[in-house]
């Protein structure tokens, strides 16, 4: 099956502010977009997994106009606070490069 | 009369709105932003400021952008706006928009009209929060953290050096009535920058606040993507967006998809003075480079609400900077880190923080860490955090001499474990912050925590 690497046109992260980590999937078309919305794999449940944060803490929110899927979830750690990794959190987005859509 | 009162004496049934950019400092593009002036704007807005950089700024008051290239841009959008006699309008003066950075930001502008003889009224507004306000917000239940957990108590805000809100319109509004041509706030919404001005001539707020929306990231809304400078043409039915760079093209797909951008949810953004709802928005290509936006839907607030930012100081922070290449070492290596940190804790004394940092293999990821194997070379990162910079780079002087010898079953590499870029390899890295209130509160009282006032500048 092919991953959200090969089928996307964008997967990038951004900081929500300091407290989030959201994610754009952008396709490049409608039935592409569809797809990925049936797939199981970018429920808010597997997402959660990967991310290390409670599902219910997952938003997941399909953005039909743009072809796009965007993803909200908690920081595990205040963005800039000592031990941080990632200040604007713009490469979070490896873990779901290879997801299977 | 001043630009801003022929401008608002005019209402002209048109407005053309030049968005000039972002992140004023470090460096305008220069002809797409000359392009826009060209067009006949009939105001010129600039964002300057924004939480991105972290707590940092927030917390020195420092500005992020070098004085160098912050002068550079403010002189490029005051002469333009002052050559084609049209308001200037910045927001989240100096980053973080605080009394340190305003003031910064005032200086420059003074600084830059004194040079090329430049006469005008300026407005400035500022957006430091009183601390006892929003500690009786904190008493009162009201502080709701944005988006997700932060807990903050009376000891986080007192350790805040700086506090401040993030002003929607109405300080603007009370500036505009002051009649300036410039007018500069402190933390501001983006989206301010540029609503206020068509808000007061009674343009349709759902079309005002999308277009602000989507103009304060300047071209980044267009495909492909940039900093270069933005124009909208807003109407009574709507507005048409368009890059000042030839190359850039605005399209109904690229706009559309700009709701996404740095936002938890893309059909809705809720603002000090309502909410935006986006879903039934309409994006038409009026040709290859320009699209045209209506339909949007705006809700006013019942209730001023309004976002509160603050950053402590955590300490002093160094840091050490190495890499390996021994097979052996990167395999055992985190269980090297923690003998190596038990030692450095044995032979300096005091309280600090070790937070090591292991480059190939996931440190820059913030979730669990995935299979990596083992890599051909590793960069080491290691902060540390102390009340004192001195205890921090003593921490870090130990440490980096214990893990460059430290013995492990099967070593091999006993010149040293790891190779150091330069020397020294441990760095004093100066203060370390915190964001310690990221909230919302309610604030009736707004119009009273935003100060406006009006000076003569040159002349």
């Amino acid at each position: 099956m092919p991953t959200l690497a090969e089928l996307a046109t964008v997967v990038r992260s951004k900081n929500a502010g300091p407290l989030m980590l959201s994610f754009d999937l952008m396709f490049p078309d409608r039935a592409t977009f569809e797809r990925a919305l049936a797939a199981g794999s970018l429920s808010a449940t597997r997402i959660a997994e990967l991310y290390g944060v409670p599902p219910a803490q997952v938003a997941v929110v399909p953005y039909p106009v743009a072809h796009a899927i965007k993803i909200a979830l908690p920081r595990l750690i205040v963005a800039g606070s000592p031990g941080d990794r990632d200040v604007y959190g713009a490469q979070q987005h490896a873990p779901l490069l290879g997801l299977e859509l | 009369m001043s630009a801003v009162a022929r401008l608002l004496a005019r209402r002209p049934a048109r407005l053309r709105i030049l968005s000039a950019s972002g992140q004023l400092g470090y460096g305008i593009p220069a002809e797409a932003f000359a392009e826009g002036v060209r067009r006949g704007p009939d105001f010129i807005g600039a964002d300057m400021g924004s939480v991105d950089p972290g707590p940092a700024f927030l917390g020195s008051g420092e500005i992020a952008t070098s004085p160098q290239a912050t002068r550079r841009d403010l002189a490029l959008v005051l002469q333009a706006a002052r050559a084609i006699d049209v308001p200037l309008i910045i927001g989240t003066a100096g980053t973080a928009g605080a009394a340190p950075h305003l003031e910064t930001t005032l200086a420059l502008l003074r600084e830059i009209a004194c040079e090329h003889g430049l006469r005008f009224r300026m407005a400035s507004i500022r957006a430091d929060l009183p601390r006892e306000r929003v500690r009786r917000a904190l008493a009162a239940g009201e502080l709701r953290a944005l988006g997700a957990h932060l807990p903050v108590t009376d000891a986080d805000l007192d350790a805040c050096t700086h506090l401040v809100g993030q002003m929607g319109c109405e300080p603007f509004e009370r500036a505009l009535a002051l009649e300036p041509d410039v007018i500069v706030a402190g933390r501001a919404c983006d989206t301010a920058i540029f609503a206020s001005i068509p808000k007061r001539l009674g343009f349709n707020m759902a079309h005002v606040m999308h277009l602000s929306k989507i103009i304060e990231c300047t071209s980044v809304c267009c495909e492909p993507g940039g900093r270069d400078a933005m124009l909208a043409d807003l109407d009574h039915e709507g507005f048409v967006i368009e890059s000042m760079n030839p190359n850039r093209r605005a399209t109904p797909l690229s706009v559309a998809a700009h709701s996404l951008y740095e936002q938890a949810d893309p059909t809705r953004f809720t603002e000090p003075d309502g909410t935006l709802y986006v879903t039934g928005a309409r994006y038409e290509a009026v040709d290859a480079r320009r699209t045209r936006v209506s339909s949007a839907t705006w809700e006013p607030a019942a209730q001023t609400t309004l976002k509160v930012e603050g950053a402590a100081r955590v300490g002093h922070r160094a840091v050490l900077l190495c890499a390996t290449v021994d097979p052996g070492f990167i395999r055992r290596i985190e269980q090297t880190l923690a003998e190596v940190e038990a030692i450095t804790r044995s032979m300096v004394e005091g309280a600090y923080r070790l937070y090591p940092r292991l480059y190939g293999l996931d440190a820059a990821r913030l979730s669990p860490r995935g299979e990596v194997g083992t890599p051909r070379e590793v960069f080491v990162l290691v902060e540390v955090i102390a009340d004192e910079a001195a205890l921090a780079l003593a921490a870090a002087k130990t440490f980096k001499q214990y893990f460059l010898h430290h013995g492990f079953p099967g070593r091999q590499c006993t010149g040293g474990n790891v190779a150091f870029p330069f020397t020294p390899p441990e760095l004093a890295a100066g203060e370390a912050w915190r964001f310690a209130v990221y909230h919302v509160m309610p604030a009736p009282d707004a119009p009273a925590l935003f100060p406006v006032t009006v000076e003569g500048v040159g002349g």
